[in-house]
């Protein structure tokens, strides 16, 4: 349910990767109007390419949850009219948001520069690889090498295996996001300048400008320390290993952070074993490393008979931190999330009804308004020719005629 | 950029703009970071009470400082916090007294923003929650950011990054697929995920206040923020009615691809081949002879092969060298990236370096290093990047209290002898301990005379 704060910004979508269209997409959550301009065929996303086990008839969830809210524009940015339609376009919008090869807008006569020619105040935000500048402006990448390249996964993964790649699209959700930051940066200025701006916003910059990699990489620069993949369940930086890291229960898994020595009480109240405190054997932090083994044995016991659940509840109690870890079919299904109505449902035609994510943030004081499905391709051809450009029924039929839309 | 010049004159795009940073760690911390690179006036508030800077007195040869060295003021030193808020002003205030609440309301007053990261009642308790700071300044623009969000049964749950980790399923999606996830490691990805929400969200309300003239309080649930990254596999889960199961370096969808060993120690190359037009090149390119046989002409028969193949990969890559293999890879249209370490790789790579991703920074207490940079870069403001060092702590003192707030120094003066103010922390700040900390000063003090 997009709120109406960004209600008079006009985004035109021209993102073939995640990232730019889920820049694109956020934004719409704010209530950008977002017209995504897409291959007359299609966007590539649109097909599941991972699910080879089905008929492949189905539509991709990635493109329904990047593309939510927005219109489609089919439309060959090559052919001569396809360029000269884009070019109006980028002269009415306020947003362009892409993500082609360094130059490619350029060639097609459709750069920053010339575009801002008859628009001063656009705002373009380019989100690529490896940014517009330096020797690997041109490569190519997937989630996995752009993370491999962005000093998080050297770290991840046992130290006897091959370093290991996160769970989700992480790299490219995060770069997108710190895009839709970055615009929203602009607009702002822009209310106060008149004058728009070009954002350069590199996937591997984000992820190594990341918390993360700058909290750990200080140390490196400072005193020479590395920083290398660990066996699980142990924390050299907390100085305590004794229930650090994720562990099996009754039901499925739980993960753990009690911030050193301070909180050892507090996890051995949680277990019911007030008796461990006062132990000759787990004393002080040294004793509790010597004696991992047994101690770990001692908590294990304990997860054992508890329920992700009771856990949950018992860590919140105790003061430690940590969690359960859901599986993505309940994560749609967990109390908090459903007393914050964070979830919405969206139908799109060939997959029916589904929950989808909701803001990222609430912004209390602004009004919302409808959610739109996910476009099928060209689905606003039509609205977004006569609308914004003033074309007539029969220079839409000729284009189509054409295969321009 | 590419032969683009800066068109203009043109300010730093937050210029003008304060805001108040009550926040530890990463998720608030970085998102001050953020809005203090793109020029907004960022002052961190911390106190001598309780410091979010490491431990008071660690020994020497202790691990994050320079040389190993913690020296005389430890706090000053650390890497962790030194890394993450650049371009602040730091000022201590003990907000549980008085005249420490009565100075951040002097402060809310000449401010646009006040963002925290802190559980969600802790600043009501000091009687400087939304609602009483409404009443002083009402167009503030505040914004808490507790793990779970601000209503709901968990909303007074205490979380770090690792808890919404676990909590998203991004947990239950990472790890070798062949184990289970207790051999995971714990990641905490979703904080930065928060800052970044941060900066979107307090813009978006600059924007409001900017066409209407109002405030506002915004509700931010780290979870939720982090769990719109995560969107398409609740979608997936619910069409297919299973849950998404690990993939560890594999990807259904296109074959083969893995993190292989190269030449040298703990070294690695990400290779994808996401097309039949790549695996062709790659078979060209990779001197690997198995590889032509015919079954893995077809995207089935390399999933299908995937361990053999990565075998075979493997042969090739282990004798040669990282960069070698990406340029080689990448000239042929195959996506190839090293994997670089967060510390001498990522310092050493030409691309970064070429972009001048890292700024020498002279920090008072800590030295002069090379620190990693903004990563928001606008066309405007292509010459003038900002990284300032982190504040010690308390270094902006006199300037906020004297010169934004119009204090005259014996009430700065009255102010630090009250302890409300400082530039040391008092003994056990570093774990939370705060009146009892004084008095255990005083006492110590008073044994020793």
């Amino acid at each position: 349910m997009p709120y109406t704060v960004l209600d008079n910004f006009l985004v035109l979508d021209l993102s073939n990767r995640l990232s730019g269209s889920f820049c694109a997409k956020t934004l719409g959550l704010y209530g950008c109007d977002v017209i995504k301009i897409e291959p007359i065929d299609g966007d590539s996303n649109r097909e599941w390419k991972d699910y080879i086990d089905d008929d492949n008839n189905t539509i991709n969830p990635l493109f329904l949850h990047l593309n939510v809210g927005k219109k489609s524009l089919s439309l060959d940015i090559e052919s001569p009219e396809g360029s000269k339609i884009l070019k109006q376009l980028i002269k009415k919008a306020d947003i362009v948001v892409e993500t082609f090869k360094p130059g490619y807008l350029d060639s097609i006569g459709s750069g920053y520069e010339s575009s801002t020619k008859d628009n001063q105040g656009l705002i373009m935000t380019s989100v690529t690889p490896f940014g517009q500048s330096g020797p690997y402006r041109n490569y190519d990448y997937t989630e996995l090498t752009i993370f491999a390249m962005s000093g998080a996964m050297h770290r991840e993964g046992l130290p006897d295996r091959s370093p290991l790649r996160y769970g989700g699209e992480i790299a490219q959700y995060y770069s997108g996001n710190s895009a839709a930051a970055a615009t929203s940066v602009a607009i702002f200025n822009r209310l106060r300048t008149n004058l728009g701006d070009w954002i350069d916003i590199s996937i591997q910059e984000c992820m190594a400008g990341h918390p993360h990699q700058i909290g750990r990489r200080a140390p490196f620069i400072y005193s020479g320390e590395t920083d290398a993949r660990t066996e699980p369940r142990t924390l050299p930086s907390i100085g305590e290993s004794y229930a650090v890291g994720t562990f099996r229960c009754a039901d499925g898994y739980v993960s753990f952070l009690p911030l050193g020595a301070r909180m050892w009480p507090n996890i051995a109240r949680m277990i019911g074993r007030d008796d461990l405190i006062t132990h000759p054997d787990y004393l002080d932090s040294d004793k509790r490393s010597e004696n991992k083994k047994s101690l770990e044995a001692i908590f294990q016991s304990w997860l054992d008979q508890h329920t992700r659940e009771e856990i949950f509840l018992a860590v919140q109690k105790a003061g430690v931190p940590g969690s359960p870890i859901l599986r993505s079919d309940e994560v749609t299904e967990n109390e908090q999330f459903k007393a914050r109505d964070y979830f919405t449902e969206i139908s799109y035609p060939s997959v029916g009804t589904q929950k989808y994510t909701g803001d990222p943030f609430r912004l209390t004081s602004i009004p919302k308004k409808g959610a739109a499905p996910p476009p099928t391709i060209g689905q606003h051809n039509q609205i977004i020719l006569k609308n914004y450009l003033n074309y007539t029924h029969s220079d839409i039929a000729r284009l189509k005629k054409a295969k321009v839309i | 950029m590419s032969q683009q010049k800066p068109a203009r004159d043109h300010f730093p795009p937050l210029k003008g703009i304060r805001a108040l940073e009550l926040a530890e760690i990463w998720a608030g911390p970085y998102c001050g970071c953020l809005l203090a690179d793109m020029g907004a006036e960022v002052i961190k508030i911390e106190s001598i009470q309780r410091i979010s800077r490491g431990p008071v007195s660690p020994p020497k040869g202790s691990s994050g400082y320079p040389e190993y060295d913690p020296g005389i003021r430890p706090w000053n030193r650390q890497a962790n916090f030194n890394s993450t808020n650049r371009n602040k002003m730091g000022i201590t205030l003990d907000l549980k007294t008085p005249e420490g609440a009565d100075t951040f309301r002097d402060l809310a007053r000449a401010s646009d923003i006040i963002f925290c990261n802190y559980a969600r009642n802790v600043m009501d308790g000091f009687g400087l929650g939304y609602e009483a700071i409404k009443k002083i300044k009402p167009d503030i623009i505040y914004m808490l950011m507790p793990g779970y969000g601000n209503t709901g049964p968990y909303k007074d749950y205490r979380s770090m990054g690792m808890a919404i980790d676990a909590i998203s399923s991004h947990s239950f999606l990472r790890g070798y697929p062949d184990l289970d996830q207790s051999s995971n490691s714990l990641v905490h990805h979703p904080d930065a995920v928060a800052a970044v929400n941060g900066v979107l969200a307090i813009t978006t309300a600059l924007i409001h206040r900017e066409q209407t003239g109002q405030g506002q309080f915004i509700d931010m649930s780290q979870a939720e923020s982090f769990m719109t990254h995560l969107g398409e596999i609740y979608i997936e889960s619910q069409i297919r009615g299973i849950p998404r199961q690990r993939r560890g370096n594999r990807n259904p969808g296109f074959a083969p691809q893995g993190v292989y060993r190269c030449s040298g120690d703990d070294n690695w190359i990400a290779i994808s081949v996401t097309n039949e037009e790549q695996w062709e090149s790659f078979i060209n390119v990779a001197d690997i002879d198995e590889i032509s046989d015919i079954k893995y002409s077809t995207l089935k028969g390399r999933l299908e092969s995937h361990d053999i193949l990565d075998t075979h990969i493997e042969n090739w890559t282990s004798t040669n060298d990282r960069y070698d293999l990406m340029e080689k890879l990448q000239n042929n249209g195959i996506p190839a990236g090293v994997v670089i370490d967060c510390g001498a790789d990522t310092y050493a790579d030409p691309h970064l370096n070429d972009r001048e991703f890292f700024q020498i920074v002279d920090h008072p207490d800590a030295g002069i290093f090379p620190m990693s940079g903004p990563v928001i870069r606008f066309a405007s403001q292509k010459d003038i990047i900002r990284h300032e060092p982190s504040p010690t702590l308390g270094q902006h003192n006199e300037y906020v209290l004297g010169d934004i707030l119009g204090y005259d120094q014996s009430h700065i003066d009255d102010l630090e002898r009250e302890e409300i103010i400082g530039i040391t922390p008092l003994l056990g700040a570093d774990l939370g301990g705060s009146r009892r900390a004084k008095e255990e000063l005083k006492r110590q003090q008073s044994n020793k005379n």
